[in-house]
């Protein structure tokens, strides 16, 4: 980064944004206010050419046709590839994702090619995945998330996990990647099923986000808003399930 | 007319039920009714149809308040039949043919899901076609799942005409399937739903009202009817000439002056005389408590319903401008999705200058969302209490206006009316 302006990319907001995927924008610039940070974010639009010196890109979730032309617009364009292999951070979401990976199942479940940053493969579970989602942090992951991360689910991807991914947590109450894992993590790539959006329900993981940006970890800072809204999500999923 | 015995026997178990849940407080018993009857009489639908169903409407907002100006301009024409409630699954569908005189002009309201369903039992003459958007995405198809079902269904049924908004991309893209469509320049507020050709995928062209795919070359179709909006007053302008003034509609807003000029093209293919539609429209006051004034405990409200981003972005500019508090109640029940992830698309920003009073089960989440919209929020269980501690403005008011999702709103509402009971 540079001039110590976290500058934040929102990758096709018009394509992938349909669970309310733009809150994670929000929530990455209201926690580095938190911490004194000034951010600046860029929404991409299909056709745009992708910025290859974003610090942080943002990808959201979206439906079959918008996510298959997001994929074919992403792997033309080769400037989010680039931008992670330079070490920028990416957080992708749900369809977001799973076009990452190497191949995700299109509207008639055909398999169709992603944008080959993340080590994954998706196919279809045989039951769409419908509900609260709670994990709890991998081994692996890196040692700042500590919390249980929190959301919704919404998908039919299952998805597989080759040699270069992680898992990024280890279900405790929902269906997440399919094999007891959720999501997924490689250098300073993060993708999730939690929606809802992740990042303002699980603050913990915007500032490693933050953190990877400036090479440092930053002070833990709580919210009473979010901090209730998480007790009572908790609370809800092990008292009653999804 | 005669209907099947088996129709008759269904009816008379249905209304027993519906009698039953009445009793037994559980709301107007419309659905267990209904779907007693359907249990008993699977083609009950079609049977009573028996072609007197005028029109369907269908969207996904404003369908329950564009049925009702609709069936109020077409009792012109004798009794009219039509849900009072919203009821717009199969279940209340049968319930509300069964419940009028036997030959009356039936305008139902039917759920986006179940209108490929009702439009084989009914056919309908007319089917109005609002608006798609994003909402219950729990439960519901996702938004192109929709328009295609809907495409699949007037492939189906090429004798029905359809009255369809032409701003609405996935709208169009559903209704050019149909052999007679009338195109209505509806507007559209809300366009994150259909940015992208439902088609082919490509990012849709958009020029003011004009939109285009440079994909596939689909384009906004030429209109018969617009809406034009001006200075918080409607006119349905007809392409032939003809203006309709629509300022004295009670019902409040852009949106609701958009469903009166789809009804109004409806009105036209039926052959109502127009002028006495519109006069008919504008006696409409409140539609199943929408905008009704009620006391709830010591506060005195006006209902809004609030259920998704497009009709939240509507709803914000008929709220009082700031610094005017609102109550917003937020409930996750499956009526309401279970999923509350919208809040994130709903432009919240634009309630900042005023305290916003986040009530219903999911008032954290609210909460949460308003806290980073930089809106000014408390977080209250039951604003309605005597002693809630609402802020002094809030007291200060006459009415306050309380938006709420579907199940907030009715709990108000049936709160309201136990307790204007003497």
């Amino acid at each position: 980064m540079s001039d110590s302006v976290i500058r934040i990319v929102s990758i096709y907001p018009s394509l992938l944004g349909t669970y309310g995927d733009g809150g994670n924008v929000l929530a990455l610039s209201h926690r580095a206010r938190m911490h004194g940070l000034t951010t600046e974010v860029a929404e991409i639009s299909p056709g745009q050419a992708v910025p290859r010196h974003g610090d942080l890109y943002v990808l959201g979730g979206g439906e079959d046709t918008a996510q298959v032309a997001a994929a074919d617009a992403l792997r033309a364009d080769r400037g989010l590839a680039q931008a992670i292999s330079n070490g920028a951070s990416l957080l992708a979401i749900c369809a977001g994702y799973q076009l990452i990976g190497e191949e995700f199942p299109d509207a008639t479940g055909t398999p169709s090619p992603g944008v080959g940053i993340l080590d994954i493969r998706t196919d279809r579970l045989p039951k769409r995945a419908v509900g609260e989602l709670l994990a709890t942090p991998s081994p692996n992951a890196p040692a700042k998330l500590t919390e249980p991360l929190t959301g919704y689910e919404n998908h039919a991807g299952a998805t597989h996990l080759g040699p270069d991914a992680l898992p990024l947590a280890q279900v405790e109450s929902g269906v997440g990647n399919g094999d007891v894992s959720e999501g997924a993590i490689s250098g300073r790539v993060v993708g999730t099923y939690l929606h809802g959006p992740c990042l303002a329900r699980n603050p913990q993981l915007a500032d490693l986000l933050l953190g990877w940006v400036l090479d440092r970890d930053l002070e833990p800072l709580v919210e009473r808003e979010v901090e209730e809204l998480r007790a009572e999500r908790l609370d809800y999923v092990r008292r009653s399930g999804r | 007319m005669s209907r099947k015995l088996r129709t008759r026997v269904a009816i008379r178990a249905g209304k027993l039920a519906s009698a039953t849940s009445r009793i037994a407080g559980k709301g107007e018993g419309m659905v267990v009714g209904g779907r007693v009857m359907l249990k008993l009489a699977p083609d009950a639908i079609a049977d009573l149809a028996n072609g007197r169903v005028a029109a369907l409407v269908s969207a996904t907002n404003g369908k329950t308040s564009t049925t009702r100006l609709l069936a109020n301009a077409a009792e012109q024409r004798g009794p009219v039949v039509t849900a009072a409630t919203g009821a717009n699954m199969t279940s209340g569908v049968v319930t509300t043919l069964a419940a009028g005189p036997p030959d009356a002009m039936a305008i139902l309201e039917v759920d986006e899901a179940y209108l490929p369903m009702v439009t084989a039992a009914t056919k309908p003459q007319v089917i109005l076609l609002g608006n798609l958007s994003r909402d219950q995405l729990d439960r519901m198809n996702e938004v192109a799942m929709t328009a295609r079902k809907w495409r699949t269904m007037l492939a189906a049924n090429p004798d029905v005409t359809v009255v369809a908004n032409a701003d609405d991309p996935i709208v169009t893209f559903a209704a050019e399937q149909a052999q007679h469509v009338v195109w209505v320049g509806g507007g559209q507020v809300w366009t994150a739903d259909s940015a992208v050709c439902p088609e082919c995928g490509t990012l849709l062209t958009r020029d003011d009202v004009q939109w285009h795919c440079t994909g596939c070359g689909r384009k906004r179709p030429e209109t018969t009817w617009e809406l034009r909006w001006d200075k918080g007053a409607g006119t349905a302008v007809s392409k032939s000439g003809l203006e309709l003034d629509l300022s004295a509609l009670q019902l409040p807003g852009r949106f609701n002056a958009s469903n009166a000029t789809l009804a109004v093209a409806v009105c036209e293919q039926l052959g109502f005389d127009l002028a006495e539609s519109v006069k008919r429209m504008c006696e409409v006051t409140a539609v199943s408590g929408r905008y009704a004034v009620v006391d709830v405990g010591a506060t005195r409200l006006r209902l809004l319903l609030a259920k998704n981003p497009a009709g939240w972005t509507e709803l914000i500019d008929v709220m009082p401008p700031a610094p005017a508090p609102v109550i917003v109640s937020i409930n996750s029940n499956a009526a309401d999705g279970r999923d509350p992830s919208w809040l994130w698309d709903v432009p919240f920003e634009r309630l900042r200058g005023r305290t916003v009073i986040a009530s219903g089960d999911r008032r954290r989440d609210l909460a949460v969302r308003l806290l980073h919209a930089d809106v000014d929020h408390v977080v209250i269980a039951d604003p309605y209490a005597p002693d809630a501690p609402l802020p002094e403005q809030a007291r200060a008011l006459d009415v306050i206006d309380n938006a709420a999702t579907y199940t907030a709103f009715h709990e108000l509402r049936t709160r309201a009316q136990r307790e204007a009971q003497p």
